[in-house]
């Protein structure tokens, strides 16, 4: 065994045992720990195969955001759901994930058109890859990063149907409080006391995020980071500024809420609409201005990722329909 | 099988994904807990996201096509982790059984007066 | 081109912009607003399908203008602009009943509406592998968010169609990351000519494929389907089981006919065929005992989906382009008779105040427009002529018919259609039974009754159209 693999190997190890927790340890609560702690050795092995970027979102999204919402669940269903877990666990199955892995590794280890094909040495009777046109292109679209050029121009229908994915998901848990008026059962904060307790660390700790937020947006353009992170990062200061009661309830009859909300799917679908009427066609940004448009599209998205994602966790009745 | 020399960083990662992958399917199929089963689809997730970012890392520098894949996936799968997890919340809490009354005289459902 | 980027971008531009508007504009306005999008769109999903019929080919635009190979393409073929228009066309019958029926609905139904048809548009025009996979999680989360509309009885359906919506996206997804890997392409037409049939692309395709089939409700992966789509309010069923399961049956589609090597199609197609022979029969024994009606017509949504699976399995296997028309009829077909059967159901469910099939004794007499909508629609998916479903069915059937190796799957069709025949008539039995009459609501909903009456008479309709949708399916669709 070559030394060099002694972490991947010790990674490998410990995620497959938080994945087993995750699943099935006795306890609801634990399993819901442990869920947080595969998130934290996914950031690791993100980092260690030069992921930058997605170990930056996963540490916020996986780490922050989720936590909350488990702590949520936790919160609001003591018990488990269903008792039956122990009746049914089909051995047969579990042998054939370990049988499948086994024999996709051998296939990995026979045959390497899976790990030699579609990198930078094409054939060159056919196209060149998908890969190769975008590390030649960026040069080209406006920004410097590549992720961000692929995720804000090459690809930018996608970014923008990803923003939609965002707002439905929120109208959908709109659905979740179905009356204009308030309801009975409605109490004003269920969220427990003790959280006031960390106030003094959410004072310290949310100027520091939003900061670090602003500042990822800022260098997304030439380096890791972006509206992804940054929006997520501002989301996950939110929700601990409102867990902590220092910031009051949004109100969704603000028509400041509902626009910050769609700013960024409206913006960008501007953007595109108006490439397609005035310029060279949709989402075709013209070639001066492509930086200033990629720059302000971050900027209305990553305010709606935020918003959008802090009303998904901790969004209640009065922020999403009084 | 794990310790032969042959092996790289990379299928030791892709064969990780596809594992916990299968792993969680089965989890999927034979829990019956909704917070269980929405964990396992998440981790469902993280294993194909695993294989994705093992893929990007095959060349000297990542390739950014796939990073780019798995940052629009990360955020499709909070925001839907989250719609669900809420959903199963409101599912199985008390305190909705008026509005369940009202609902049943009204087919069609949450009407609202105008 | 730009007519179905039109289609596609004036309902998403509609639903963000009731959303936005909220509360600020009455029920009846927001509405209007919807209806009026929707009736635009159709206009400009027109004018695309004459655009592409015009050109003869189907046309293709790299998004953001970069080159074939780094761009995403949007690809309108006569298929996608035939869907396009029929896309347009559900929502708007729809929407004319959500609007003017008398229980009225929810005003969050407008805007979710405009974002599902937005959503189908973007999915019927994309022509990548990954951006097919978003538009996947844009149509499961707008269904769940609508069937949500019901309110809590329909919460725990919701939320486990979500569940093995998102595991089924997950599928679909590992597959597209193994393609991409190993050919270093998400486009659809570029990745066609340079498929092979070596162990890590069947991987990806039967990853894919069991995803889309437990996302469209395919046999044996359909066991989601009728609770969810019996709980939402009326207008969404109808247009979860008219419009919503046909988009991942088109990725399917256009995963096995265009991106699949052929021999690999081949080998595939029987076991796609038999899957839906089995759903027929299974689907419809399981309508056929179903107690409450809603349920019944989710099951046979179930079973008319096996005819699809079975044009789509006899295609893969044979090659025929007469089997991509009678997919494509059959896609239709059972979409306008689909909505016209929830509609009438909700309608009769309402003024009967019943949901068991039992309930529906005298229905004839006591609500005759909506249990003639049922019997109409019923008979375009018995496959009776001249509807839209005996065109489907005749054109499925010839090829069958003429080579008598081919009986077999003839048979199963013969078996399919008695197997409805028999659930519909065993509601249409109940309804003429005068002695035990269910006495209905004082005043029946006559605007509501007859808005249910309209996709059933448009899918006889069809017949009348038959000659020029074959002419236009007949390209092979791409």
């Amino acid at each position: 065994m070559s030394a060099e693999l002694l972490p991947d190997m010790t990674l490998t190890l410990l995620l497959l045992i938080m994945a087993w927790g995750a699943l099935y340890a006795p306890q609801r609560s634990d399993a819901m720990a442990l869920f947080i702690a595969f998130g934290v050795v996914v950031a690791l092995i993100w980092a260690r195969l030069d992921a930058p970027d997605l170990a930056l979102a996963e540490a916020a999204i996986g780490a922050g955001l989720t936590g909350v919402l488990l702590m949520h669940a936790a919160r609001a269903l003591p018990d488990e759901l269903h008792r039956s877990n122990r009746t049914a666990t089909y051995w047969g199955a579990l042998a054939f994930a370990v049988v499948a892995s086994l024999m996709f590794l051998a296939h990995l280890l026979t045959d390497d058109s899976l790990l030699n094909a579609g990198l930078l040495d094409t054939d060159s009777d056919v196209t060149p890859s998908l890969r190769v046109l975008a590390d030649a292109n960026v040069a080209d679209s406006g920004v410097s990063h590549p992720v961000t050029a692929v995720l804000l121009n090459f690809r930018a229908w996608d970014t923008l149907l990803e923003l939609l994915v965002l707002l439905f998901a929120l109208s959908g848990l709109r659905q979740l409080f179905p009356r204009e008026s308030a309801p009975d059962d409605h109490a004003t904060s269920r969220w427990p006391e003790s959280l006031a307790l960390m106030s003094a660390w959410a004072r310290v700790l949310a100027p520091l995020l939003v900061v670090t937020g602003g500042y990822l947006l800022w260098r997304g353009s030439s380096a890791p980071g972006g509206a992804f992170q940054a929006g997520s990062l501002l989301a996950a200061a939110a929700v601990m500024l409102r867990l902590t009661g220092l910031l009051p309830a949004l109100r969704w009859s603000s028509v400041w809420l509902r626009l910050s909300v769609v700013a960024g799917a409206l913006f960008f679908l501007s953007v595109a609409a108006a490439t397609a009427i005035w310029g060279d066609g949709w989402l075709t940004y013209p070639a001066a201005a492509s930086g200033l448009l990629i720059v302000s599209i971050e900027i209305f998205a990553t305010l709606s990722i935020a918003i959008t994602l802090s009303l998904l966790v901790i969004g209640e009745w009065e922020d999403l329909r009084s | 099988m794990t310790d032969t020399p042959l092996m790289t960083a990379i299928e030791l990662y892709l064969t990780l994904g596809v594992a916990v992958f299968l792993l969680s399917l089965h989890g999927l199929m034979t829990l019956h807990d909704p917070i269980r089963r929405l964990i396992a689809v998440n981790l469902m997730g993280a294993g194909t996201f695993l294989v994705m970012v093992s893929l990007a890392r095959r060349s000297e520098v990542p390739d950014p096509v796939l990073h780019a894949l798995v940052v629009t996936g990360l955020v499709v799968a909070i925001s839907a982790t989250a719609f669900a997890l809420r959903l199963i919340i409101a599912a199985h809490t008390e305190g909705g059984k008026q509005r369940d009354r009202e609902d049943r005289n009204t087919e069609g459902g949450g009407k609202q007066p105008p | 081109m730009n007519f179905a980027l039109l289609s596609l971008a004036i309902p998403l531009f509609s639903g963000l912009l009731l959303l936005l508007c909220g509360r600020a504009l009455r029920t009846r306005i927001t509405g209007f607003i919807a209806i009026a999008s929707t009736l635009i769109s159709l206009v400009c999903a027109w004018f695309a399908l004459q655009e592409v019929a015009a050109a003869g080919t189907s046309l293709l635009l790299n998004l953001g203008g970069w080159e074939t190979g780094l761009a995403i393409r949007m690809r309108l073929s006569s298929l996608s602009a035939l869907l396009l228009l029929f896309t347009a066309l559900m929502h708007l019958l729809i929407g004319l009943y959500a609007g003017l029926n008398r229980a009225g609905i929810n005003r969050d139904f407008w805007a979710l509406s405009c974002f599902l048809h937005g959503s189908l548009a973007a999915l019927w025009l994309s022509a990548d592998l990954f951006n097919l996979y978003i538009t996947l999680e844009l149509l499961g989360l707008t269904a769940v968010a609508m069937v949500a509309l019901s309110g809590k009885k329909a919460y725990r359906p919701a939320a486990h169609y979500l569940i093995l919506s998102l595991a089924a996206s997950l599928f679909y997804l590992l597959g597209v990351a193994l393609l991409y890997g190993r050919y270093g392409e998400l486009d659809v037409l570029l990745l066609a000519p340079r498929t092979e049939a070596d162990v890590t692309t069947r991987l990806a395709l039967l990853l894919m494929t069991t995803g889309l089939m437990l996302k469209s409700a395919l046999w044996p992966l359909h066991l989601w389907l009728p609770p969810a789509h019996a709980s939402a309010p009326t207008a969404v069923s109808a247009l979860l089981s008219g419009l919503v399961v046909k988009g991942p049956l088109y990725i399917l589609w256009v995963l096995w006919s265009e991106v699949a090597p052929p021999a690999l199609a081949q080998q595939i197609g029987p076991v796609l065929a038999i899957a839906g022979m089995i759903a027929l029969t299974a689907g419809g024994l399981s309508a056929m005992r179903s107690p409450s009606i809603k349920t019944l017509v989710a099951y046979s949504t179930v079973a008319q989906l096996g005819y699809a699976l079975m044009a789509l399995g006899l295609l893969l296997t044979w090659q025929l382009p007469q089997m991509h028309i009678a997919l494509w009829l059959f896609v239709i077909a059972h979409g306008l008779a689909k909505a016209s059967l929830f509609l009438a159901a909700g309608e009769m469910q309402s003024s009967l105040g019943t949901r068991r099939v039992a309930g529906l004794r005298g229905a004839t007499q006591t609500v005759p427009v909506a249990m003639f909508a049922f019997a109409v629609a019923g008979g375009s998916l018995i496959g009776l002529p001249p509807s839209g479903g005996f065109l489907a069915k005749w054109v499925l059937l010839e090829p069958l018919l003429s080579q008598p190796q081919n009986w077999p799957w003839a048979l199963g069709v013969l078996l399919g259609t008695l197997v409805s025949a028999a659930y519909i008539f065993r509601v249409v039995a109940l309804s003429f039974d005068r002695a035990r009459i269910n006495p209905p609501d004082i005043n029946p909903d006559r605007v509501g009754h007859w808005l249910a009456l309209l996709p059933a008479l448009m899918v006889w309709g069809m017949a009348l159209s038959g000659e020029w949708l074959i002419q236009l399916l007949a390209g092979g669709g791409v």
